[in-house]
């Protein structure tokens, strides 16, 4: 499947194949899968459980490696390069937003939110700045001391959105960002993804199972049996 | 933030399990401190000398030669100078608060072993101005605040004076430093022809004669001639060295090197297997941020360093703890037990708590690098 508008999309994903090895036997989650994705998309992944979702997810990630294909990103071959290079690229080009957050608990939401930034060349001050940058962008200005376990799923999903773009990667992955959230959290949170894709111009893969989620995403991919069964692109 | 931060954070999370480890490094290091000092120290045989040569009666140390025996000695071939001391054993203040004092031929001392004990001309010199004068050394000055110029008040126990009366009147003359840190200085140096006289029992006997070999002589075949030119005599002599005879003193109660090692040996062993489990359980619970640090970008090696700061910090702290708790521990105890915490037992004890810091972080630092990102996150 190919977005026949770029030439060159961000994201190149060709005849990639992945199993997993239970025992003697390898169970096949995608046999040959195609994917294109233009930079700057918003992509909603549907499709059941089981289905490869997260399984397609980690490898844009550089968490798994596919068993045979090509993973292009942004001029990169994932697919080639070793354990030691994608932690690398991770730090630098890729933010990852999860459905349980992902935060450490001993850690202040100011200092979640600088973990990735301990990676980069900045002093100190730099980091400082940069962290309360991106918390005033996602709401939580004043709230810097809070721990994440005093605070709501709301605001504890917002510190995991600040940590995926404080170091300010091009490409953002939300494994289900809103499976935990209520209604009103859950469209907060899905307003900010939308901003950050207009306004920062983030490209954005995103897993969901809601509906309403989808329709935040200017398109729309439903993965079934390892394959994607069809697409809607949003207006 | 910054990495150490980080890792402070990590370890404060379980603040007992953490003070506990801090407790166990601390108690081991106190141990190692106090016995490294112990062995360092002038009660071990370290710092003393190979090639001063002691002459005692064969009998055992507290049988007296007569002084008569100088004379023979002295022209022993290899000899090239002696002296020879009467002990007085005693306490000031209360009887807890024991001293030595050896009285001996000042000049002759001073040529034989001044330079190990410090001792100067002038030093001597302030001891011949009145026979009841004394130096006191370093160690046992400050351990009794004495100065030079007071009256010491030394109650022996069993040297008694002509009249009877077991106490006796020093005034101090000077006060010698010793060569380095592990001379033992907790005794003073009075005067022999003094003692000798005001004494009521025991006249003209020495406990020993202490020489110093010629250069080049052997002290092994000096100290074999001497004793057998005495062998069928009155007075059958046993003669060592310092360090012989300090060794054989402290192996009368068992070979204290080795039990300390075997001491010190064990608490390490013990510590590494206490922190090792502790860790590799801590870093176990905390498989799944390891797996997010990685995705984070973590790479492999921060994530080892992360894991080795934490223990590093954890001995840091117990040992230094510790080692300060020692250090107390040879001031407070130290002069009279002849503990010595010196810069090299505390080189050593540095470079312990790095190497054991490290090794005990080895393998839970090397199963948190190993963790692989995807495994972490099954966990959940
Ligand atoms: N490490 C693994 N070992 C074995 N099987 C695995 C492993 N990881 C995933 N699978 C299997 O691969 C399939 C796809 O898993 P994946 O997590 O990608 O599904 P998903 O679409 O994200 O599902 P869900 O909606 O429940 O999150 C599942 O059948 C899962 O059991
Ligand atoms: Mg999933």
């Amino acid at each position: 499947m190919t977005d026949r508008h770029d030439p060159a999309p961000y994201i190149d994903l060709k005849g990639i194949r992945k199993g997993y090895r239970i025992g003697t036997e390898t169970v096949s989650i995608f046999a040959d899968l195609d994917l294109a994705i233009a930079g700057g998309a918003f992509v909603a992944i549907m499709g059941p459980s089981g289905s490869g979702k997260s399984t397609l997810l980690n490898m844009l990630a550089g968490i798994e490696s596919p068993d045979a294909g090509q993973l292009m990103i942004g001029g990169n071959r994932l697919d080639r390069m070793g354990e030691a290079s994608r932690t690398a690229w991770r730090a630098h080009n890729m933010g990852m937003v999860f459905q349980f957050y992902n935060l450490l608990p001993m850690l202040t939401a100011a200092e979640n939110v600088e973990l990735p930034l301990l990676l980069k060349p900045l002093s100190g001050k730099e980091r400082r700045l940069r962290t309360e940058k991106v918390l005033d962008l996602v709401g939580l200005a004043g709230r810097e001391k809070q721990y994440p376990t005093r605070m709501s799923g709301g605001q504890q999903q917002r510190v995991g959105i600040a940590r995926a773009i404080v170091a300010d990667p091009g490409l953002l992955l939300c494994d289900e960002p809103t499976g935990d959230l209520d209604r009103k959290s859950a469209d907060d949170i899905l307003a900010m993804l939308g901003f950050l894709n207009r306004e920062l111009c983030k490209t954005i893969v995103m897993v969901t199972h809601d509906p309403q989620a989808a329709r935040h995403a200017n398109r729309v991919l439903h993965l079934d049996k390892g394959e994607f069964a069809e697409e809607r692109s949003a207006a | 933030m910054t990495f150490f931060r980080f890792t402070w954070k990590n370890i404060w999370r379980k603040p007992l399990r953490t003070l506990l480890l801090t407790v166990c490094v601390s108690v081991a290091f106190l141990i190692y401190g106090l016995t490294a000092s112990f062995l360092a120290g002038a009660q071990g045989s370290a710092g003393s000398s190979d090639d001063i040569l002691g002459v005692m009666s064969s009998a055992g140390r507290s049988h007296p030669l007569p002084l008569a025996l100088l004379p023979r000695i002295t022209s022993t071939p290899g000899v090239a100078a002696v002296t020879y001391t009467a002990r007085l054993r005693g306490f000031v203040g209360t009887e807890k608060n024991v001293v030595n004092l050896t009285a001996t031929d000042p000049d002759a001392l001073l040529a034989i072993n001044g330079r190990e004990l410090g001792l100067s001309a002038d030093l001597v010199g302030a001891l011949g101005a009145a026979r009841d004068r004394i130096l006191v050394g370093r160690a046992l000055a400050d351990a009794q605040g004495w100065t030079v110029g007071q009256q010491v008040a030394l109650t022996a126990f069993q040297t008694a004076r002509q009249d009877g009366d077991r106490n006796w009147r020093f005034e101090i003359a000077g006060i010698f430093e010793g060569e380095n840190a592990s001379t033992d200085t907790y005794f003073m140096i009075g005067r022999y022809d003094y003692l000798n006289a005001a004494r009521a029992r025991d006249k003209d006997t020495v406990d020993a004669f202490i020489l110093r070999p010629g250069d080049g002589v052997s002290t092994g075949a000096l100290a074999a001639r001497i004793d057998a030119a005495f062998a069928n005599s009155a007075s059958p002599t046993r003669t060592q060295s310092e360090k012989q005879f300090l060794e054989a003193f402290l192996r009368q109660y068992a070979d204290v090197g080795l039990i300390i090692d075997l001491v010190v040996g064990a608490s390490f062993t013990t510590l590494l297997l206490i922190v090792v489990n502790t860790m590799v359980f801590a870093i176990r619970e905390r498989t799944f941020e390891i797996g997010l640090l990685k995705t984070l970008g973590f790479s492999r090696w921060r994530i080892l360093s992360l894991v080795l700061g934490e223990t590093l910090l954890i001995f840091l702290a117990g040992g230094v703890l510790g080692l300060a708790l020692a250090k107390l521990g040879a001031g407070i105890a130290g002069p009279a037990l002849g503990l010595i915490l010196s810069a090299v037992v505390l080189a050593k004890a540095l470079a312990l708590i790095l190497g054991l810091g490290l090794a005990t972080g080895a393998l839970p630092a090397a199963n948190a690098m190993r963790i692989p990102v995807t495994a972490a996150f099954r966990t959940r």
